[in-house]
């Protein structure tokens, strides 16, 4: 009885990658029959490149795995993702800094990680203080940041091409793509963060049960003041690490972001209603849906296939995993 | 889908069929196109490329949408150039962002041809070059259309219009919009253009803006609008507040509702523009740069003005 | 003294605080622009504002019943589309029948996910609005849908035509906020919706069917959905895919400005249309005093926030979350 219930155990946290693995043999084996394109779909270039192409909804996704874990929402991930890049494109031309040349560069990421932060913080303070629910707060500030981009150029684009900084964000130290080393680094400290530390453990205990939470002592409020702060930084940061190497943004970018994130992050077996999740899992998440793309695009699939295909998996694995859950809940009361 | 697939399917199937490693085609071209779905222009353009990619036994085609995501379309550059295709054709979701992923196609040895809008002129050294409409040309021959009719009507010394322009951001919005704006003043000086508002390529949008305009303003001579499906969305707002015969309504890309509502009275001009031949060109100015013939770097294919004078030249757009 | 007055303040916003923020509103926008208030504006505004009224007052039945519905939008779309498309094959007396009955075979999908299965709404309406709107891509080969003789059809009816100087979109609004009002406020059924929203394990045990309520809630709300593509249809004769791409959201914002609770358990119809034309005249108002279109963004913000910050300190009596 015990191992099975270790089994189911296992069996759920490794779902998404057993999902990964039948997407990678599935694509591969498709490709070489439907795909004009002359390499393997399964080559390391390409997986490399796959990786890399993660990287955006990727970092954010992170932040928003602890969000949830805490048992709250964040939909105004996408505003703060055009903001910040707005800051960093903006502020490199700012006269101030004129005679810095490109040591523009660091401060413009300083300066953009800091507005995502702040932004991430009002978010907190508000679901703090006032106690409405992180669903209409970010709900609010998902229309009142995207505002805000809008105020900053009106309709038109931000952009500011320096080939110093597209050269940075596209070079290649030890011979991987720098956004791929970011990422990693965001994974590290993010599983850190969760398993770790006081902080990781508070997350999930709020989550499971407030109240119990509450009367352990945990102060729920700054903590989850200090996870919005947290994902505000994290969108800046790949915000930043985007931005540098496209040099534009157009006041609509991050449109429909949240939704796909929280798809992500759901597909890598976090709970929505909190107290359960893994960093690991929303990383093979994030990597399992841009491969359903990837792939789709690679065997020739249109819009309207990718979003039928992507809609339905995303209810299918909510109902496999419920499944799972439950016969481990039944095994455990057993 | 079903044309996409089979065509792939089938080169697919020819290139076992032959046994070779390679492609049966001379030439594997990859697109990359800004919103499929999104109107009807855009998937005729679609159509038509597949249509013209299949006639055309010396070409493989590649076909990938980037949905409007700047993202996801640099992430299609990538792949592209990492599928070593001989050469891209690229419809930008924003004109600015594509440029270091056209650079990177460049240094790769990929030539980039631009389609339908272009991109900033910083990246004009990396591209081979761009086909499609010229989108300024347009916007200023919607405002020559335009103050020629309130000549004729003999109010352009007091006529007052509106703008209802196109998706924010968007270089083809921009553009018309510029070159309306810019040629207005140089043909009709005292024409007053009151208010400016992005109706988003949208009918329904464009609709409440300009609901908004005619409670607003109660002397109202034109609409310029940035598209045809956004200046019928303005029409019927004014046929619904009974003011549509006082209103000239000019836009541009006429599609089949604009043609419709010009061959009923309702709607004045536009701009004719057809994604048959936008796809068309495209197409073949990127076999033309693979072949090694001379290729402008600005292919613009001509869009000339239609109005209700002269649209039985025209055929009815099919989209 | 200060805290008692506050309360007295917060109970009287409690209870009509949505009411006073919007005659507040309508006056401070009539004094900005007297054109604010004439009845040619405030008809366009409600006019304008029905396809989203008919939606929020179906979604506020989920919302109700303690579940969220994010594929409203590109299922709007989709009833559009299809509809358009009927009236051409099959004429618009059996194509409208035929359009409502594909939309609520949708809306029977989600109830069966959310109720039956007890997925969560969240996730499933989210995964069927990237599949819906692939649906609708398929099915009308991305192309925009348009009625080819607009002049000769009584279609037009539904979206632009008047009875007794109202215009048709306006009265269907009209009627199905009482309709619905009387089915939610005054039926077991909708007493069953409140207990299910309220508490779903108590409301389980005490022998209500919580999955059958739940899948009618949907079915509603798509039956909803299913007027407001008809009169989307209507209005413009022609259409594109996109059409409802983001109401959602505009939606959502609606029914949580009239006071509901997203937990479920709260709320009512005559609040949610409020709601919905608070929106309606922030949108248009702010367009009317010549300010550009996305100061609306912000204005939408500070008063959601607001709406439900006070109605909750109302209730719980003090200003500030006791959350330490």
């Amino acid at each position: 009885m015990m191992k099975r219930t270790i089994f189911a155990k296992h069996l759920r946290e490794s779902a998404i990658w057993i999902f990964i693995a039948l997407e990678l043999a599935f694509f591969g084996i498709a490709g070489e029959f439907l795909s004009l394109s002359e390499g393997s779909f399964l080559a390391p270039d390409n997986m490399l490149l796959l990786i890399k192409q993660t990287v955006p909804l990727g970092i954010i996704a992170l932040g928003m795995t602890i969000i949830m874990i805490n048992g709250n929402i964040d939909l105004s991930v996408g505003p703060i993702f055009a903001l910040c890049a707005i800051v960093l494109l903006d502020t490199m031309t700012w006269p101030i800094f004129a005679g810095l040349g490109d040591w523009v560069i660091p401060v413009s990421w300083t300066l953009a990680i800091l507005v995502g932060s702040i932004l991430g913080a009002i978010n907190g303070l508000i679901v703090w203080k006032t106690g409405v629910d992180a669903f209409i707060v970010t709900l609010g500030s998902m229309l009142g940041y995207r505002g805000l981009v809008f105020l900053y150029n009106g309709e038109q684009p931000t952009y500011h091409l320096n080939w110093t900084l597209v050269d940075i964000a596209e070079s290649t130290p030890l011979g991987i793509p720098l956004p791929i080393l970011i990422f990693a680094g965001c994974i590290a400290f993010t599983w850190w963060l969760t398993k770790r530390t006081a902080h990781g453990r508070n997350a999930f205990a709020i989550g499971d049960n407030r109240t119990a939470a509450v009367n352990a002592g945990i102060r729920v409020g700054p903590h989850m003041v200090w996870n919005y702060v947290l994902i505000g930084f994290l969108v800046a940061v790949s915000s930043v690490t985007f931005y540098s190497a496209s040099g534009s943004v157009n006041p609509n970018d991050g449109m429909l972001y949240e939704l796909w994130i929280i798809t992500a992050v759901v597909l890598g077996g976090t709970k929505l209603a909190g107290g359960r999740g893994s960093i690991i899992g929303t990383v093979g998440g994030v990597i399992a849906i841009q491969l359903m793309r990837k792939g789709l695009g690679h065997i020739g699939a249109d819009t309207a296939m990718v979003n039928l295909v992507i809609g339905s998996i995303l209810i299918v694995v909510l109902y496999i995993d419920r499944q799972l859950n439950r016969k481990g809940e039944q095994e455990l009361k057993a | 889908m079903n044309l996409k697939k089979t065509l792939v399917v089938s080169t697919a199937l020819a290139t076992f069929a032959m046994a070779g490693a390679a492609s049966a085609a001379d030439f594997t071209i990859g697109i990359t196109q800004n919103n499929v779905g999104v109107d009807s222009y855009q998937t005729t353009y679609e159509k038509a490329f597949i249509a013209a990619a299949e006639a055309n036994d010396k070409v493989d085609a590649v076909v990938l949408d980037a949905g409007g995501d700047v993202a996801r379309q640099i992430a299609q550059m990538e792949d592209l150039i990492q599928q070593k295709v001989d050469a891209i054709i690229i419809w930008p979701t924003n004109g600015q962002a594509v440029i270091p992923a056209v650079r990177k196609a460049f240094g790769a040895g990929i030539p980039v041809i631009v389609t339908n809008s272009n991109i900033a002129a910083e990246g004009a050294e990396f591209i081979a070059s761009f086909s499609g409409p010229d989108n300024i040309t347009q916007g200023s021959r919607s405002a020559e259309i335009m103050c020629d009719k309130f000549k004729e009507m003999g109010i352009e010394d007091e006529a007052q219009i509106v703008q209802i322009s196109g998706q924010p951001g968007y270089t083809t919005a921009i553009e018309r919009a510029a070159g309306f704006e810019d040629r207005l003043p140089e043909v009709c000086p005292n024409v007053t253009l009151m208010e400016t508002q992005p109706g988003d390529w949208n009918r329904e949008k464009s609709q409440q803006v300009m609901e908004a305009f005619l409670v607003k303003y109660d002397d109202i001579d034109g609409v310029y609008s940035g598209d045809d499906n956004m200046g019928v969305g303005a029409l019927n707002a004014a046929k619904a507040a009974d003011r549509a015969d006082d209103i000239i309504f000019v836009g541009a890309t006429n599609f089949a509702v604009g043609y419709e509502a010009m061959e009923r009275g309702e709607y004045w001009g536009s701009i004719y523009q057809s994604p048959v031949d936008d796809a068309e060109a495209a197409l073949k100015t990127a076999i033309d740069v693979l072949e090694g013939k001379d290729v402008p770097l600005l292919n613009y294919f001509d869009t000339p003005k239609i109005t209700q004078d002269n649209m039985s030249e025209f055929d009815k757009p099919v989209f | 003294m200060a805290q008692g007055n506050l309360k007295v303040i917060g109970e009287l916003l409690a209870k009509h605080g949505i009411l006073v923020a919007f005659i507040i509103f309508m006056i401070v926008f009539t004094v900005l622009n007297p054109r604010f208030i004439t009845s040619d504006n405030v008809l366009g505004v409600v006019r304008s504002s029905a396809i989203l009224g008919v939606m929020a007052i179906g979604v506020t039945f989920v919302v109700v019943s303690g579940n969220l519905d994010l594929s409203v939008g590109s299922m709007m779309s989709f009833s559009t589309i299809v509809v358009l498309d009927l009236h051409d094959k099959i004429g618009p007396i059996l194509g409208i029948p035929v359009m409502f009955a594909m939309t609520m075979a949708l809306g029977a999908l989600i109830g069966f996910l959310v109720g039956y299965l007890k997925l969560n709404s969240l996730i499933v309406t989210l995964g069927m609005l990237s599949a819906i709107h692939g649906l609708t891509l398929t099915y009308s080969g991305g192309k925009n849908m348009d009625i080819a003789d607009k002049d000769g059809t009584w279609f037009s009816i539904f979206g632009q035509g008047e009875i007794l100087g109202l215009p048709v979109p306006i009265l269907l609004f009209a009627l199905l906020a009482a309709g619905l009002t009387l089915l939610l406020s005054k039926t077991p059924f909708g007493r069953k919706v409140y207990a299910v929203g309220g508490n779903g394990v108590a409301a389980t045990f005490s022998g209500i069917p919580r999955a059958r309520i739940v899948f009618y809630c949907y079915l509603i709300s798509s039956f909803c959905v299913a007027v407001a593509g008809l009169i989307q249809a209507s209005r413009s004769l022609g259409s594109q895919n996109t059409v409802g791409q983001g109401l959602e959201l505009e939606v959502l914002a609606a029914v949580i400005l009239g006071g509901a609770s997203l937990l479920g358990g709260s709320g009512t119809i005559f609040k949610t249309v409020i709601g919905v034309l608070i929106l309606g005249f922030i949108q248009n108002g702010l367009l009317l005093i010549g300010l550009e279109f996305y100061v609306q963004y912000i204005v939408t913000w500070v008063i959601i926030i607001l709406a439900v910050w006070l109605d909750i300190a109302a209730k719980r009596g003090q200003l500030w979350s006791p959350i330490a």
